[in-house]
């Protein structure tokens, strides 16, 4: 009986720890398929308009290809008129991409990360849907940072402009949205 | 009788000026057969110290006829117009394109991934990408700005599939530099260095620091080297850290490669024309795999 007793008592404590392990990653997981459909998205509409005068293709004449680069950018801008900051970073995935973060910015490895991001500080106007300025460098982004972050598509980063996070369109060069403060 | 000994010594040191003997001394073996290039980095500020390593990079080719050019990013500063290309790349390395020299340039962190779709960087519309200029001898051209997940993968993929005796990887961020301003990138090296010994990459060249150095062999044996003062310079930045075997932070620099066989010879030439550092590496047998 009391054995009996003992072994409900282990199994109700190791199923409530279950529960409250797995309920939170539940939700965390259901909010970051619902981040990378999103991006997926805005990657399917950009290949979409890539094409005919938009079609990024490889040009001896740098003219050219800025050419291109615009076209595909008006029509990505068009196309996204009125996109506003978190449409695609939406308030539900901020935290849970900061928390995902945090880890590459602890201890002596995570200063070296914060270094190699400020090696850069580009002006970069932190909105959406705009050019990212030609004459600004784009950050390095640390493989271990990228380590923790959700997968992209073809063709779109994540990159920072001083502490804040964007997601950028490296085809048509745009910034796609952006998550304030990222760096802890 | 004296004026006759002038002529033939004008003579003769013209003839040596003309050959570029005085300047520039060769130390390669410079054999027939063998494959040559010239590795260039951080070269894209259009002013007059990219021109003056153009020069002697120009100059060279008269005694060594390297066939092409591996660029270690930064390859325009400050700007992708048109203008800016035509200044800091087609104008000081126009001889060399005249004469038909491909040019593989990686990305640095003043590039943008729009380069990739410049036909004379020779980067088939991708980021990261690999070439074989001859049998046996395989390059890996890797975007070190943004080292993700995929990038990574397709590199141990190419890596594992390469049959060449000699794997050479270059990418503007260097794993190993004394660089005071930079130095090496640890995080980068985490990531790479592994995948290089596991697949026996011979050489890496990178840029960043504003200098030259070449490293002592490292793990696995592997050859490091920085070139990233082909225009720019950070006079002084080499630390004394104990990783450099040579180092030459007092002007700029390329560096000239000829693979003969196991040999991978080099010699690094300044603005001045004076040879800073050259050598062999010879490359390792692979571990027999079971």
């Amino acid at each position: 009986m009391r054995k009996e007793l003992v072994c409900t008592v282990i199994t109700v404590a190791l199923t409530g720890a279950i529960t409250g392990a797995q309920a939170p990653a539940t939700a965390d997981t259901k909010v970051l398929a619902d981040f990378s459909a999103r991006v997926q998205k805005y990657h399917d509409l950009r290949d979409k308009l890539d094409e005919g005068a938009a079609r990024q293709t490889q040009h001896k004449d740098p003219a050219k290809i800025v050419a291109e680069k615009q076209t595909l950018a008006d029509r990505v801008r068009a196309a996204r008129f009125g996109a506003k900051p978190g449409d695609i970073f939406t308030p539900e995935v901020q935290p849970i991409l900061k928390r995902l973060l945090k880890p590459a910015f602890k201890g002596t490895d995570g200063a070296e990360n914060k270094k190699t991001i400020a090696e850069e500080k580009p002006a970069v106007p932190l909105k959406v849907n705009v050019p990212y300025p030609e004459k600004e460098p784009l950050t390095t982004v640390p493989p271990d940072v990228l380590k923790q972050l959700p997968l992209l598509p073809k063709d779109i980063e994540y990159r920072f402009v001083q502490k804040h996070l964007i997601l950028f369109d490296s085809r048509a060069n745009l910034v796609i949205d952006v998550l304030p403060n990222a760096i802890p | 009788m004296r004026s006759r000994h002038l002529h033939v010594s004008i003579v003769a040191l013209s003839l040596l000026l003309g050959s570029g003997l005085l300047a520039q001394q060769i130390t390669l073996p410079n054999k027939p057969d063998s494959l040559k290039f010239a590795v260039i980095g951080d070269t894209g500020t259009g002013d007059q110290h990219q021109y003056a390593v153009a020069e002697k990079l120009i100059g060279f080719r008269n005694q060594f006829k390297y066939e092409f050019l591996v660029m270690l990013g930064d390859n325009t500063y400050g700007g992708e117009s048109a203008k800016d290309f035509e200044n800091r790349f087609e104008k000081p390395y126009k001889p060399l394109l005249d004469a038909g020299l491909k040019f593989y340039a990686a990305l640095g962190n003043h590039d943008t991934p729009n380069q990739r779709y410049y036909k004379l960087f020779n980067m088939g519309g991708q980021q990261y990408y690999t070439f074989r200029p001859k049998l046996g001898v395989r390059f890996f051209a890797l975007d070190s700005n943004y080292m993700n997940p995929q990038q990574l993968q397709w590199l141990e993929k190419e890596l594992a599939a390469s049959g060449s005796d000699w794997k050479i990887a270059f990418f503007h961020h260097p794993l190993y530099s004394s660089g005071g301003t930079h130095g090496s990138d640890l995080a980068l090296r985490d990531q790479l260095e592994p995948l290089f010994l596991k697949h026996n990459v011979n050489v890496v060249l990178s840029g960043h620091d504003h200098f030259y150095e070449r490293i002592k062999p490292q793990k696995g044996g592997i050859q490091y080297f920085v070139v990233g003062g082909s225009a720019k310079l950070r006079n002084g930045d080499l630390k004394n850290d104990g990783l450099a075997a040579k180092g030459f932070d007092t002007g700029y620099s390329f560096m000239a490669v000829e693979i003969a066989g196991d040999d991978f010879h080099f010699q690094t030439i300044s603005d001045q024309g004076q040879t800073v550092d050259s050598g062999v590496v010879h490359r390792q047998a692979a571990p027999a795999t079971k």
